[in-house]
């Protein structure tokens, strides 16, 4: 059964048509991939995916229900969980609080306890909660850092750690290993895989194409806001329109 | 460990202590003003709770410190039959409706300057409005507000002494500034605090932005409404300079000079602006020109005001301690 079903995503920016009418479904537990050159709308149709913008055309469902005009925060409490091309954590604040607020909203949220009202510290359920997830990114040792200081590489663990403390349904994830070192880069195709095993739906958008034959079920090439193909990995990847639009650049190292 | 840890409880207790000592120390005149300080401190920290927990510059936040002492002013000046805690009471939930309905229509899109002309041009609005009231005595306000007697049943309270009525606002500033610091201490602070860092991110944690800064204009408009309220009986006299652009500005000026990144930078600020007002008084135009050199100064060298200063030269000394440690152990 497919939990995201978007039909026919018109937007545009001015006179810039950014998404060309894209059509696209994803089934529980399926990780799928979108691929595309610079500027093709992969960011765009993410942030019309999660409500962050709104589209002049088409629809969004999720779980069957019409999301298209409910605002990003409603979708989020239903179970998107989102990450960014370029990291947003909040700066000003540690690690740990980073991480805690997440937990925190997520509780509020779903109607459970955040410990006792007048109690202004995270409840001890949260703390702990907040430290094993920094545990699990590789982040454990610094939790009383400003994440404003952290390098490119541990934003993205940090954001990622701040997503999953939401419990998503659906994780959306913008590039999220661009910027990386190899290693992390790794760490980060294996924390995915992980997620995945849990039957956790991915869906992302990635320059790495070892990191896409490495997860993707499915993938979908963009090109100009328009689907050029749509298919398993090894199928899109000998397309001839595929092959065309990724030109000189080979498609390993798009 | 650092040095603040011990530093900042002695530093209160100090404060506390000075604050309660004042009616013993110093003459009428300066006790009045100490009042008034108090009372501007918790008008200057509701305002900071705007803007440091949810990114709102208001310009016209006199409005409600107005609509307080308009409020209570009205029931002395009129004789309503109302004890004074009640009148406190309503006055501030007057502020605190005015304030929600506000911040229904304002927020709805508005943020940034669109944010802060609004609310000027409301202020305003409604200082022209009380200008024309009769009952709110036009022009020159409501003077000769007597000073209430407080009838607890087995005790009475006689706020007609000045020392009465100075403790009184004494434990209202305690007890608001201790409310509100365990309030943004806690989880409704750190939401609040990414909500003005990030307001998109945080709406990807599930977060309703909009009503969270609702709610913060709300509260922030009751209590300077409150503040307005003591503010009032104590002066004996209400005008519309309470509502006033120049009002509104003090909450700013005082945040800006005692350090917005600070939970006590507002109070700083306050105290200070009437300290220099006090030290100032017999030169006309001085204490402008001294203010207006003061904040110069301020936004030059230290942009996070009175209370970022001490801030970074905590920090300074505490890398150097730290650099040196390591010296040590090589
Ligand atoms: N807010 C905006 N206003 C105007 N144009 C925009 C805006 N956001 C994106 N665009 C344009 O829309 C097009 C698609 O941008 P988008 O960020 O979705 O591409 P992308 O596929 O994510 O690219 P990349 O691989 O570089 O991340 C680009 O031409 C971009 O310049
Ligand atoms: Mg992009």
């Amino acid at each position: 059964m497919s939990v995201l079903v978007a039909k026919g995503i018109r937007k545009t920016y001015g006179s810039l048509e950014v998404l060309k009418g894209v059509d696209l479904s994803v089934g529980a537990g399926e990780t799928f991939a979108i691929i595309g050159p610079n500027g093709a709308g992969k960011t765009t149709l993410f942030k019309v995916l999660t409500g962050e913008v709104s589209a002049q055309g088409g629809s969004v469902s999720f779980d069957g229900k019409d999301v298209t005009r409910l605002p990003a925060f409603v979708r989020a409490r239903m179970g998107f969980g989102r990450t960014f091309q370029v990291a947003r954590v909040f700066g000003e604040l540690s690690i740990f609080t980073n991480v805690v607020l997440a937990i925190e909203a997520r509780k509020v949220n779903g109607g459970e306890s955040c410990g006792r009202w007048w109690d202004w510290r995270p409840s001890a359920d949260t703390s702990d909660e907040a430290r094993s997830l920094l545990e699990s990114v590789g982040l454990g040792r610094q939790g009383d850092e400003e994440a404003g200081l952290l390098s490119h590489g541990d934003k993205k663990r940090l954001e990622f750690a701040v997503t999953l403390a939401g419990k998503p349904r659906i994780l959306m994830l913008d590039e999220p290993t661009a910027g990386m070192s190899a290693a992390d880069r790794k760490s980060t195709t294996n924390l995915l895989r992980d997620l995945k095993a849990k039957g956790i739906t991915i869906i992302m958008t990635e320059h790495d194409m070892d990191v896409i034959f490495d997860l993707a079920d499915r993938l979908m090439v963009l090109n100009y806001g328009a689907v050029v193909s749509q298919g398993d990995p090894v199928t899109v990847r000998e397309d001839e329109m595929v092959k065309q639009v990724y030109l000189g650049k080979g498609v390993g190292h798009a | 460990m650092n040095g603040s840890s011990f530093m900042r409880p002695a530093v209160i207790l100090l404060f506390v202590a000075a604050l309660a000592a004042a009616p013993f120390a110093v003459n009428q005149g300066l006790l009045f003003l100490i009042g008034i300080a108090m009372l501007q401190a918790m008008f200057a920290l509701s305002w900071n709770l705007m803007f440091r927990y949810a990114g709102l510059a208001s310009f016209g936040h006199a409005m409600f410190y107005g609509i307080g002492g308009y409020a209570v002013a009205a029931i002395i000046f009129h004789g309503f039959p109302l004890p004074f805690l009640l009148a406190i009471l309503l006055s501030t939930a007057i502020g605190a409706v005015v304030a929600f309905v506000v911040a229904l229509i304002v927020l709805q899109r508005a943020a940034g300057i669109q944010l802060a002309v609004l609310t000027l041009a409301l202020s305003q609005l409604v200082l022209l409005f009380v200008s024309y009231t009769d009952f709110l005595g036009r022009d020159d306000g409501l003077s000769g507000l007597a000073r209430p007697v407080l009838d607890f049943g087995f005790f009475t309270l006689d706020l007609r002494s000045p020392t009465a009525f100075y403790y009184f606002i004494m434990v209202a500033f305690a007890l608001v500034t201790a409310g509100l610091l365990w309030f943004v201490s806690g989880r409704f602070g750190r939401v609040l605090l990414a909500v003005r860092i990030d307001s998109e991110r945080a709406a990807f944690l599930g977060v309703d932005v909009r009503r969270k800064r609702i709610f913060v204009f709300t509260l922030a408009g009751a209590i300077a409404s409150f503040a307005g309220a003591l503010a009032a009986p104590w002066a004996q006299i209400i005008s519309t300079d309470s509502m006033s652009w120049f009002n509104s500005a003090q909450p700013m000026l005082a945040t800006l000079l005692g350090g917005a990144g600070s939970y006590w930078g507002p109070v700083i600020g306050a105290f200070g602006l009437i300290l220099v007002n006090y030290f100032t008084r017999t030169f006309v135009g001085l204490s402008e020109f001294m203010v207006g050199g003061i904040l110069l100064f301020v936004v030059l060298l230290a942009p996070s005001g009175i209370a970022g200063f001490f801030e970074m030269l905590r920090r300074m000394r505490n890398r150097t301690r730290t650099a040196s440690a390591r010296e040590h152990n090589q």
